[in-house]
């Protein structure tokens, strides 16, 4: 039982994490607001160097085979930053699905290609799914996997049609898909389509929660660094009690809210048939981390937090669209219900952490 | 206690009833249920259009004394216009600070002068009114005001220099109430005074501040040598305190009701969207939709029984608790709303950057439990007042 993190883990996130801070200012998020494509070419370019794209490739593909695990704190800086470029998205969700795809064996050749094209940063490949009606940034992606039915399908853009829609979080450019399915796009079908959409569903969820808690971070050290510095009363509002509950009430929630995420990101990898309430969990308790955060860092900031000018709003309105994304807090609430209450729920000590935790799939699983 | 209306006040309900029903159509038409907090920037002109026609009908400052203008209607008379108002879809008021604020706070403290002077203009619905309480560095701690009013003797009139902030619809306004401080020496509660200040003059600019809506409800109010006539003073030199205190106790009266209103079509429009998209399926959906019903009964009864009393606009301990109640009420139903529509929440209607109601709504309720006193002053107001408990310690300012 060992919830640390390795000393290369935490020296990918601090180098990544601090590229971020130095590059990510609130005033280019601000420009991408108002540019044409919202997305900064230079954080491509650096994030791509950095080895965010290739992180969840193959070795044999060129990519550097990590895993989940690895990426979650990458996931949380992220989110910390604001970041508006879709990266998590696109490496831990549209990655997974083709390297799922590849461990499957299906259209090996194609997908091969495409792998080692996105580790290289040459080739953008983007994924939506049922549960989210529109996908972010697909207009910039070169092939999209789109679901039909339990069948998963890979589409070069020259085959979708893209509609822009605008989201609360003007960081965010929305489209909706409308495409055609054909033999010649389907990748995979039935069972095997309907498992890798799940996969996708949790990989998606997991990356979320891992942006929620960046999130929710960075909103309580805005409103902390505020109450230091804002007087009323002749002194600073930070050294009144309910201030202070305002902000400690919510970093109990995120630190606890920590080990969950950690701990679905492991058992997406390690015992991926057990993924959903896990990853369900997750996805919960970061939501609901940073849905606070976001109401009492605004709450601190009086007024001041209620402008467009004050920057807070940046974070939370991401807030706002990733707490939804990728099934929403009744969602995921369902998935664990279902599973808690089913007749034969695997729900000893020996299915927390032990043993029979990874070697079991339990009958919701099937 | 009587909890029923009278053979006369349902009759009165009808007449509203059809005084809106042959009035509230036609070009009015497309305000119908618009301009709501949050939607604050829509159909402007018309809704100023709309004050006058009110106003024509003898349906503005229903609840004033009929000497003063008004209809001297009872409270079950002012609680039933406010339902049938919501019913027919009555646009948000532009002129409900003059209206429920300016005209109660003239008609206990102003001067025989000042009535004239003022409250014909609110009650034509023509002369709107702005709230210049905050300014930069007092907020919660709103004693703290800095904006300076000086008595020129030459020209027999106040100067007033400083600044504002926040200040709701200061742009459509003709004039704005402002707590200013009469003795320089002074701090705190003591040397402040309350005028009322002419917004068309040279000496004031008003500045919007982009709201995290997109929309800009609040301003930037700047006095410059502003003139204040020696009359538009209400209550003496360093009586300011008082009067600001009490039209804030009107705040928690009377207006409450159409609020209240507003509320109920707001949870009306949640509880149909949750049974259209399947939501309402959701049992966590459906025990918080119960919850919202049951806190906005708990709201109107309280308010009803807080209206049994005080003319004077004093704070009484039951009143005390409203303001923290509805912000936190109305915060929860914002979230519900998004929670209802789901991943469809983050959609916007439009471009650049349209709200829908709901959206609206939820940003709208983040700032309820900030302006007209946090809710965090709230509770120390209600520790402190209500309950007596010892005060919390101030800085050294
Ligand atoms: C949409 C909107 C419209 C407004 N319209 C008007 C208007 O028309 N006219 C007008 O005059 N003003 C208006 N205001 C201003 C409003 O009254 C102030 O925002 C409010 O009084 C809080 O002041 P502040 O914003 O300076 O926050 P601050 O006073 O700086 O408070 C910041 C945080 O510190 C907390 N805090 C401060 N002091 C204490 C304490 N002693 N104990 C515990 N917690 C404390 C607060 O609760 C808050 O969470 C409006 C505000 C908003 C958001």
């Amino acid at each position: 039982m060992d919830f640390t993190f390795t000393d290369d883990q935490l020296a990918f996130r601090d180098s990544v994490g601090s590229m971020l801070e130095n590059e990510v200012t609130t005033a280019s998020i601000r420009e991408r607001w108002t540019g044409d494509s919202g997305e900064n070419g230079d954080m491509l370019n650096m994030l791509n160097e950095m080895g965010m794209n290739s992180l969840l490739v193959p070795e044999s593909c060129g990519g550097l085979g990590m895993d989940l695990v690895d990426f979650v704190l990458l996931a949380d800086a992220c989110g910390k930053a604001a970041l508006p470029e879709s990266i998590v998205e696109d490496a831990v969700v549209a990655g997974g699905l083709l390297s799922d795809l590849l461990a499957s064996g299906q259209h090996t050749d194609q997908v091969q290609e495409l792998l080692g094209g996105v580790a290289a940063g040459d080739i953008r490949v983007g994924c939506a799914h049922i549960i989210n009606p529109y996908s972010n940034f697909a207009h910039r992606k070169d092939w999209m996997l789109l679901a039909n039915g339990n069948d998963v399908h890979l589409v070069p853009k020259s085959d979708l049609k893209f509609t822009a829609l605008k989201s609360v979080d003007p960081s965010r450019r929305l489209q909706k898909v409308d495409w055609a399915p054909s033999r010649k796009t389907r990748v995979a079908e039935g069972e095997v389509g309907a498992g890798l959409q799940r996969a996708t569903l949790n990989r998606g969820a997991l990356a979320a929660a891992a942006q929620l808690l960046g999130l929710a971070q960075a909103m309580v050290q805005q409103a902390v660094d505020y109450s230091a510095t804002r007087e009323q009363f002749g002194k600073a509002i930070g050294t009144n009690q309910a201030v202070k509950h305002l902000m400690a009430d919510c970093a109990v929630q995120i630190e606890f809210a920590k080990p969950v995420v950690y701990r679905a990101a492991y058992t997406v990898g390690v015992a991926p048939q057990r993924a959903d309430w896990a990853v369900s969990h997750a996805k919960t308790a970061a939501g609901s981390a940073a849905e606070l955060s976001a109401r009492n860092a605004t709450q601190v900031h009086g007024a001041m937090g209620y402008t467009w000018e004050c920057d807070l709003h940046i974070w939370v309105k991401r807030a706002w669209a990733l707490a939804k994304e990728w099934g929403d807090a009744g969602f995921h609430k369902n998935r664990i219900h279902e599973w808690l209450l089913q007749p034969n729920a695997l729900l000893g000590p020996e299915f927390t952490f032990g043993k029979r935790y990874i070697d079991h799939s339990d009958s919701a699983a099937a | 206690m009587k909890l029923t209306f009278s053979a006369e006040d349902e009759q009165f309900r009808q007449e509203v009833a059809n005084w809106l029903a042959n009035n509230l159509c036609g070009d009015f038409e497309p305000i119908r249920f618009r301009g709501g907090p949050g939607d604050e920037h829509s159909f402007v002109a018309e809704r100023k259009a709309w004050e006058k026609k009110l106003a024509e009908g003898g349906w503005t400052a229903i609840g004033w004394p009929k000497e003063y203008g008004g209809r001297g209607c009872s409270i079950e008379q002012q609680v039933i216009f406010n339902e049938e108002y919501a019913r027919a879809g009555g646009p948000g008021r532009m002129g409900h600070i003059g209206e429920t604020l300016v005209g109660p706070t003239l008609i206990a403290y102003g001067t025989g002068e000042q009535k004239e002077k003022y409250l014909p203009g609110i009650r034509a619905g023509k002369d709107l009114w702005c709230q210049g309480y905050s300014e930069p560095s007092a907020g919660s701690d709103l004693a703290n005001v800095k904006t300076k009013a000086q008595f020129d003797e030459a020209s027999k009139q106040w100067l007033l220099n400083g600044q504002k902030v926040w200040t709701s619809l200061a742009h459509e306004s003709q004039f704005c109430f402002v707590v200013a401080r009469t003795d320089p020496a002074s701090t705190g509660q003591k040397g402040l005074g309350f005028f009322l200040v002419d917004m068309d003059q040279p000496g004031v600019t008003i500045r919007p501040i982009p709201q995290l809506t997109g929309t800009a409800e609040f301003n930037e109010v700047f006095f410059d040598d502003a003139v204040c006539s020696a009359g538009d003073i209400v209550g003496a030199p360093g009586d300011g305190w008082r009067v600001a205190m009490a039209l804030l106790g009107f705040e928690r009266g009377v207006s409450t009701l159409g609020q209240q209103m507003l509320f109920q079509s707001e949870l009306d429009d949640i509880v149909k969207i949750a049974k259209e998209n399947g939501a309402a399926n959701d049992p966590s959906i459906r025990q918080r939709l119960a919850d919202a019903h049951i806190g906005l009964r708990i709201m109107r009864y309280n308010s009803m029984r807080m209206m049994s009393g005080g003319e004077d606009g004093s704070l009484q301990k039951e009143a005390m608790i409203y303001k923290l109640y509805w912000a936190s009420w109305h915060r929860n139903l914002g979230k519900l709303a998004m929670d209802v529509l789901g991943p469809e929440s983050e959609l916007l209607t439009d471009a650049p950057y349209e709200l829908n109601r709901l959206q609206s709504l939820f940003l709208f309720t983040r700032a309820d439990t900030i302006y007209g006193g946090t809710n965090q002053i709230q509770r120390n107001l209600i520790a402190e007042r209500a309950l007596g408990m010892p005060r919390e310690p101030r800085g050294t300012v």
